[in-house]
């Protein structure tokens, strides 16, 4: 009889917070005078991109998950930011990387996934596995988002 | 030594100690062995009885002398016939039985102690019969279940892996969602950027995405979110009105005047 951890926790917050934060990042992007040059549409879309990952991590995890920890750490070190996160109570799982509790049979998939979700490098297997539950949940929630901004914008 | 003793001995039943026999000496042991054929081995039946009322635990030899190891017992477990569970903490050793009659009858003094080892904040495996019980496999057994249970979490988010079985194909069909999902972000945002350039994002937006979805919490009165977005959009104004291309400047009066969706997308077919 496996005694159960506690229950695993893959909320996500409504979609009305996802909206707020994608639409104050992208009201914060047309502030900068760059924006307005039409003829550079993929560095318009990069940007739009990157607006819409990083106000999804804002908003779904804050610092409290370690993917959306990973994408803003990222994100700012691509404006040259330096970004600082609190310090967690937990010891820091990077430790944990040379252990020997990887089966390598599964492994070769969870190296893929890893790629994937960001931050992935630096958790053990099950770790993995809930965050890439709470990251799925937040990207179906950021996408159904812009499918509705999308969808008032469009000429009908 | 005279019998009147023995006999006062025998009425009170007090243990008889070997010592109290050797201060007897030998002749009293002599004297005992008459009294005992006096008396037909009613005192040692009495002094094994006493023997048997005194001590405060039953300990049967164990039989199964593989390992004379220190035993684990739980409290809750019930003795099961064909079916042998042993509990295992993970500081404690486990010894492998395969005969449940000892369990019935050994009621050690030391399963009090292990209790409380109980209480603490172990991870604790059930280790099923023919299984191996060393502390490496149980680990690797319990971490393997918590993938398990993760990845049936997974199965409820993921659409569409009601079929597929197995680790491996539940992996790829996770990592496919993952890749759909990122490749649908990124052509949402190229939509975005091309159906409006110039980003402008007013309350119509915020009024359509509210027709669409469920009710914004940014119309409740004295929110600061609602500020926020106010102040944003105070901004796009006066950015509206450095424009050079007028025909920006007469699109968005009619804009800021109507509030409706179909304004909106009559204004984007006039472009």
């Amino acid at each position: 009889m496996a005694s159960a951890d506690k229950p695993i926790n893959t909320d996500v917050p409504e979609k009305d917070v996802f909206a707020l934060h994608f639409l104050q990042s992208l009201s914060n992007l047309r502030r900068q005078n760059t924006f307005n040059s039409p003829e550079k549409t993929n560095d318009r879309v990069k940007k739009i991109k990157k607006a819409a990952y990083v106000s999804m991590a804002r908003a779904a995890g804050g610092t409290n998950r370690l993917w959306s920890r990973a994408l803003l750490r990222r994100a700012a070190k691509e404006n040259n930011k330096i970004v600082r996160f609190p310090r967690r109570k937990k010891r820091v799982t990077c430790l944990r990387r040379r252990s020997n509790r990887r089966d390598p049979v599964e492994e070769e998939e969870a190296e893929r996934l890893r790629n994937l979700v960001p931050g992935g490098g630096g958790m053990g297997t099950s770790k993995l596995m809930e965050e890439t539950a709470h990251y799925i949940k937040c990207l179906s929630m950021q996408v159904k988002v812009m499918q509705c901004l999308v969808d008032g914008l469009a000429p009908k | 030594m005279d019998l009147t003793g023995l006999k006062w001995l025998q009425q009170h039943q007090q243990m008889v100690s070997p010592e109290f026999l050797q201060i007897l000496g030998s002749d009293g042991r002599e004297e005992l062995r008459k009294v005992e054929s006096y008396l037909g081995n009613n005192i040692y039946d009495t002094i094994d009885g006493c023997i048997s009322r005194t001590s405060s635990f039953q300990m049967e030899p164990v039989k199964n002398n593989e390992e004379n190891r220190v035993i684990a017992l739980g409290n809750k477990r019930k003795p099961e016939g064909k079916r042998e569970t042993i509990e295992k903490k993970k500081k404690i050793k486990a010894e492998d039985e395969t005969e449940s009659s000892m369990k019935e009858n050994s009621n050690m003094s030391n399963t009090e102690t292990s209790s409380e080892f109980l209480k603490q904040d172990y991870i604790h495996v059930r280790a099923r019969r023919g299984e191996a019980t060393d502390r490496h496999s149980l680990a690797e057994r319990a971490r393997r279940e918590k993938i398990s249970k993760k990845m049936k979490c997974l199965r409820d988010i993921v659409p569409g892996c009601n079929k597929v079985t197995g680790k491996a194909g539940m992996l790829d069909e996770i990592i496919n969602y993952v890749q759909s999902l990122q490749q649908q972000v990124e052509f949402l945002s190229m939509k975005l950027s091309f159906v409006n350039p110039e980003l402008e994002f007013h309350i119509n937006e915020l009024s359509s995405m509210m027709v669409d979805s469920r009710s914004f919490p940014l119309h409740q009165q004295g929110s600061l979110d609602y500020s926020v977005i106010n102040s944003n959009q105070t901004t796009s104004l006066n950015a509206l009105k450095i424009e050079t291309s007028s025909n920006w400047d007469v699109h968005s009066q009619c804009l800021y005047n109507n509030l409706r969706t179909d304004s909106v997308s009559s204004f984007f077919s006039l472009k």
